[in-house]
């Protein structure tokens, strides 16, 4: 996917769009030719880092409590460990999302729902896993039901060892990923 | 002193013009006011709330108070993916969130934003004086009603269409004792005119008509869609309720207009019951002029500050419970108090 | 006082013939292998006129060497006497085929559909036998079979295949590779079962009605599972429930390790309550070994499973205000504050927060640190007056009484009926209560009351379980004071093979009544581990609840049965 998804472009007026002209050009033609020049500015640099400052303290993530990490999730969102203070807040919404924190075993039948979650999420949007299940299978490695790999499903950007990882943890693996938003080595071209 | 001479020269010789460019240099003062406000009412619920919790809120950025956060979260959000769900009513999906917008804007239209106090006179900062602002700025509150009603159905989602259909049913039953409070209030003021409403208060509505400012309150907080009663949203029931299928700046402004709302509406709950900018006039040069400012300033704070607190500390009640409040207690209570209004009023006059 | 060899002889005398072989334990086991046809009589025969009102589970054992299947059924009575009568069935390996009890007891459907997916034992008369937990893809193949081909050597990575379904969704598949079908691993023709939408949407009759998903990722759910309400408008006419998102397979994967190893597992299926579910496993294992545990020892398992309580009452008190209130509700940021401090308590202890692993068998892992007793009198009254304070604020909360009164009544007689387990059964007003029923440890010694509500609602639910922790309190406090010193362990060394038999033991889980069913061959691993799961119980009575009541009230009810998905899922 291309900056183009990222920056919205009108979507409502694409069939009429066409029809219009300005100055004897299409609109259309003028419009998203500036947007791609809007684009190339943005990739440049400085507009880019504002942008990736802003992605980086804003992170909000799908509460999805699956396991034991799940636990440690809740009390990580609440007030002893307030991720707030990071800008992290939970949404129940996976459209208003930044952040999926896979927290526990992914079984056969919770596959396919938690990949439509990951796919409903906008993007830029990244991925952390949390807890040995959710990064090979943990002590159920040998279950008949869950899945090992779950790298080869989800792109994940931050893995947090532990069965379950402390809070704190938590709070680790959240800054590792500020930290890779802000210097974009996001593998992903948004 | 050329300057004046030329503008008025211009007033005078163009004035359906002149009448243009000032009404665009107003709307747009207002609406980066209103909108640097909204975003400040954000940022103090999210530490305010926090400070409740027992917990510190965002303190990353911009220093220990986390002011800047907001200017992050509205960064990541005008360069979110715009998500669109395919079977939506695009049209009206779209629309939605700019007719939240300009219901806000059109609020802000008429409301007097405080006034400045030059030789011995307020001068109210109002866009649009109007004779029935009064009335007018209660409507235009409930327009929001409209947008939500909008986004909850255009999405095509279950959550939404019930959060959709909750906000029209708690917007009927609570519009209807919110008028009639207001009238009670014009009543008292001999005008509906929102800037007289505040020079009339010699005795603060609050005190004159208490009933009337309970019920105004309650209506003001369905009217905001605030805990307890935020139904149409209710994140643990209907997850974000009409706003579920909304991602990135959509979201955004449909976010932000509730707090554009609660900004507003605190502003309209002080103007009307508490005083306005009326109260003593600080003795000291430059803070004479701006003293109803200040008053004001402190008044809607600490309007604002209650709406946190009654979140903080209040269970969300169920729709029928909400409409069965609005419908056989706030109503027949607020015409109660037009009889009151009424009466204390034509004693007074 | 009714006791195991009365209930036996009585079953005797009534159907002469239909006790094929039997075992008094003690006064309050009873096992008794009952012949297939004269089941269904003789269960009645213990309701109606023994009292046994209690059906608790089955669970489903494969003989292979045998090669017969057994199905074993656990009755017990709620308060009338304390036995609890473990029935086995027996039936051969080809065709397997039991009675149902499903039409007897109401909460004996998800147990026999259970048994039924995972042995292949069908259940004759049983109202619909379709899959619970696995996935439509795995069904046909029995895992908990003995001769199942898929564990441990077939594992699910790089099987799973991505479609595009023709509404624009990407959904994984794990069709079978022939590897597999030859291996027998799973069946190439899986037998077709109308799936969990399917027979949802066959309940809407008329264009005002829709099928609202709640889960399985929904701010309601504590752990994936789906609920499903059919709604007219706000009002809800129908709930459905599909389970088993997180079924991790705990009791195949507990037959393949080491005793030992086992107390993880059971760490990780309730991983709030997991001291409960550690002193359940080892407490049936020790049965087994014939093992006393030293007093010591087992003032330290009480302090310790008290304090899991209370934490596991605060963060389910926390969940549900979060759900009735919203997130910005302070009182639940304060509970969870408050169970910081249990957990820091646990934590000096056991040196995890969650998962403790530290019930052993025999004994305890290791000794309470030495200011351990300070820590506790200094941390306990703040937390009574804490829970004191929440108490006051509901009952006075004008909007919370409104909300939760009435709401969600479960009456004492359907809740015996259903099976519902702990908290939620007290609230009903039944004091049933294994540290009183089946009383373990030091139970008998310490003197506390078992918290019983009196309508049934959501209020008083939620009510019970702070009120509990103010027992627990109590409780330990007992403990403190009386704690003896002395060893932790056994002095004897623990064998690494446990003798060939078996064993029931219930503990009093923070959610209710679990129990475990753990049987040995002589060999170094278990020959099978069932567990009874008290939210199991608690899950399958949710649906029922829901009939007439609003969309928000199925969040409150649901709340507050203080949730555990992944312990009912196992």
């Amino acid at each position: 996917m291309g900056i183009s998804d990222v920056i919205p472009v009108p979507v409502a007026i694409d069939d009429e769009i066409e029809k219009w002209t300005i100055f004897g050009q299409p609109v259309a033609e003028v419009w998203f030719t500036t947007t791609e020049k809007i684009h190339q500015i943005i990739e440049m640099g400085p507009i880019k880092n504002i942008f990736n400052w802003g992605r980086k303290n804003s992170v909000y993530f799908l509460m999805q409590p699956m396991g034991c990490c799940g636990v440690e999730m809740f009390v990580f969102g609440a007030a002893p460990y307030d991720s707030d203070r990071f800008g992290c807040i939970p949404r129940n919404t996976p459209r208003q999302t930044d952040v999926m924190i896979m927290s526990g075993y992914i079984t056969r039948k919770y596959l396919p729902v938690f990949k439509n979650l990951w796919e409903e999420m906008p993007e830029p949007k990244w991925c952390i896993a949390i807890g040995e299940c959710a990064i090979s299978g943990g002590p159920f490695y040998d279950s008949y039901n869950i899945i090992q790999n779950t790298a080869d499903y989800f792109p994940i950007d931050v893995f947090i060892p532990g069965c379950p990882p402390r809070p704190e943890q938590f709070l680790e693996g959240l800054i590792n990923l500020q930290e890779k938003i802000k210097q974009r080595k996001d593998k992903r071209d948004y | 002193m050329d300057i004046i001479d030329s503008i008025s020269q211009f007033a005078t010789q163009e004035p359906a013009l002149f009448a243009l460019i000032i009404g665009i240099i107003g709307a747009a003062v207002i609406s980066g006011v209103v909108n640097v406000g909204a975003m400040l009412v954000i940022w103090g619920e999210r530490k305010v709330l926090s400070d409740f919790c027992n917990r510190f809120g965002p303190n990353r950025v911009g220093g220990r108070w986390g002011i800047l956060q907001l200017g992050a979260d509205a960064i990541k959000l005008f360069t979110k993916e715009d998500i669109i769900p395919g079977d939506a009513d695009k049209g009206v999906y779209v629309w939605a969130p700019i007719v939240a917008s300009m219901a806000t804007m059109l609020v802000a239209a008429a409301i007097p934003f405080g006034a400045l106090h030059i030789g011995g006179k307020d001068y109210p900062l109002v866009v649009a004086n109007m004779d029935i602002s009064a009335f007018y700025v209660e409507a235009a509150l409930s327009l929001m009603a409209i947008a939500v009603f909008m986004a909850g159905y255009s999405s095509n989602n279950k959550y939404s269409i019930l959060g959709a259909f909750r906000g029209i049913a708690r917007m009927i039953a609570y519009e209807v004792p919110m008028g009639v409070c207001v009238i009670a209030v014009a009543v008292m003021a001999h005008s509906l005119n929102l800037v007289e409403i505040v020079q009339s208060q010699t005795l603060w509505y609050a005190f004159a008509q208490p009933l009337g400012f309970v019920i105004f309150v309650i209506a003001l907080i369905t009217d905001l869609g605030r805990i307890p009663f935020d139904q149409s949203e209710a994140e643990e029931e209907i997850i974000s309720g009409y706003n579920t299928e909304y991602s990135g700046i959509r979201w955004g402004l449909l976010y932000f207009q509730e707090y554009n709302n609660a900004l507003l509406g605190s502003i309209l709950l002080s103007l009307l019951f508490l005083g306005g900018w009326q109260g003593p006039i600080i003795p000291i040069p430059i803070l004479d002029i701006i003293s109803p400012l200040i008053w004001l300033f402190m008044k809607v704070v600490i309007v604002l500050w209650c709406l946190i607190w009654v979140r903080a500390s209040l269970f969300r009640l169920r729709i029928d419970q909400v409409t069965d409040l609005g419908w056989k207690w706030m109503l027949p209570l607020s015409l109660l108090n037009l009889g009151w209004a009424a009466v204390v009023g034509s004693y007074f006059a | 006082m009714t006791n195991a060899s009365e209930v036996l002889s009585s079953i005797q005398s009534a159907f002469p013939g239909a006790v094929l072989d039997s075992r008094v334990e003690s006064d309050r086991r009873l096992w008794a292998t009952i012949d297939s046809k004269k089941i269904l009589d003789v269960c009645k025969h213990l309701t109606n006129k023994l009292n046994f009102d209690h059906y608790s589970g089955s669970a489903g054992v494969d003989w292979i060497a045998r090669n017969e299947m057994e199905v074993v059924e656990i009755m017990a009575s709620h308060g009338a006497h304390k036995v609890v009568a473990m029935l086995k069935v027996k039936t051969p390996r080809e065709n397997p085929s039991v009675k149902s009890l499903a039409n007897l007891y109401w909460n004996a459907n998800w147990y026999e559909r259970e048994i039924w997916e995972m042995f292949g034992i069908n259940f004759e008369g049983h109202p619909g036998l379709y899959p619970l937990l696995l996935s439509d893809q795995l069904i046909g193949s029995w895992p908990w079979r003995k001769d199942f081909k898929g564990y441990p050597d077939l594992t699910t990575g790089e099987r799973a295949v991505a479609i595009t379904t023709p509404e624009g969704y990407t959904e994984y598949r794990f069709p079978p590779t022939p590897a597999e079908v030859e291996a027998g691993a799973v069946v190439a023709e899986r037998p077709k079962y109308p799936t969990f939408r399917e027979r949802e949407e066959r309940e809407i009759k008329s264009d005002s009605e829709m099928i609202m998903h709640l889960g399985p990722q929904h701010a309601m759910v504590p752990g994936p599972f789906l609920l499903d309400v059919l709604v007219e408008g706000e009002r809800v006419k129908k709930g459905f429930l599909d389970v088993g998102y997180i079924h991790k397979g705990i009791e195949k994967i507990m037959e393949n390790r080491t005793w030992l190893q086992g107390i993880v597992y059971t760490d990780r299926m309730c991983y709030v309550a997991s001291l409960s579910n550690n002193e359940c496993y080892c407490g049936a294992v020790e049965k087994i070994l014939g093992l006393e545990v030293p007093e010591r020892a087992q003032y330290i398992r009480v302090i310790l499973e008290e304090l899991s309580r209370i934490q596991s009452h605060l963060i389910g008190t926390g969940e549900f205000l979060t759900l009735v209130a919203g997130v910005g509700y302070a009182p639940w940021q304060y509970m969870i504050i408050d169970r910081e401090r249990i957990i820091s308590l646990i934590e000096s202890v056991t040196g995890a927060r969650l998962t403790h692993t530290f019930v052993r068998f025999g004994g305890v892992r290791n000794d309470l640190p030495d200011d351990f007793a300070e820590k506790c009198k200094s941390t306990l009254p703040y937390i009574k007056s804490r829970i004191n304070e929440f108490i006051e604020l509901f009952a006075q909360d004008a909007i919370y009484q409104k909300r939760m009164e009435n709401v969600g009544v479960l009456s004492a007689e359907d809740a015996k009926r259903v099976g519902i387990a702990g908290p939620a059964l007290r609230a009903s007003g039944v004091a049933y209560d294994m540290r009183v029923e089946d009383p373990i440890l030091v139970y008998p010694d310490l003197d506390f009351k078992v918290i019983v509500g009196t309508k049934g609602d959501c209020a008083d639910r939620v009510d019970c379980r702070l009120r509990e922790i103010l027992e627990s309190i109590y409780i330990i406090e007992q403990c403190l004071d009386r704690i003896p010193a002395g060893p932790i362990k056994p002095e004897a060394k623990i064998p690494k093979k446990v003798p060939a038999g078996e064993a029931y033991y219930r503990v009093e889980d923070p959610r209710g009544e679990m129990g475990m069913y753990v049987i040995s061959d002589g060999g170094d691993k278990p020959y099978r581990v069932k567990v009874r799961g008290p939210f199991y119980a608690t899950l399958q009575t949710l649906p029922p609840l829901l009939e007439g009541v609003y969309i928000a009230d199925v969040v409150a009810i649901a709340g507050s049965m203080d949730g555990c998905p992944s312990e009912a899922d196992r």
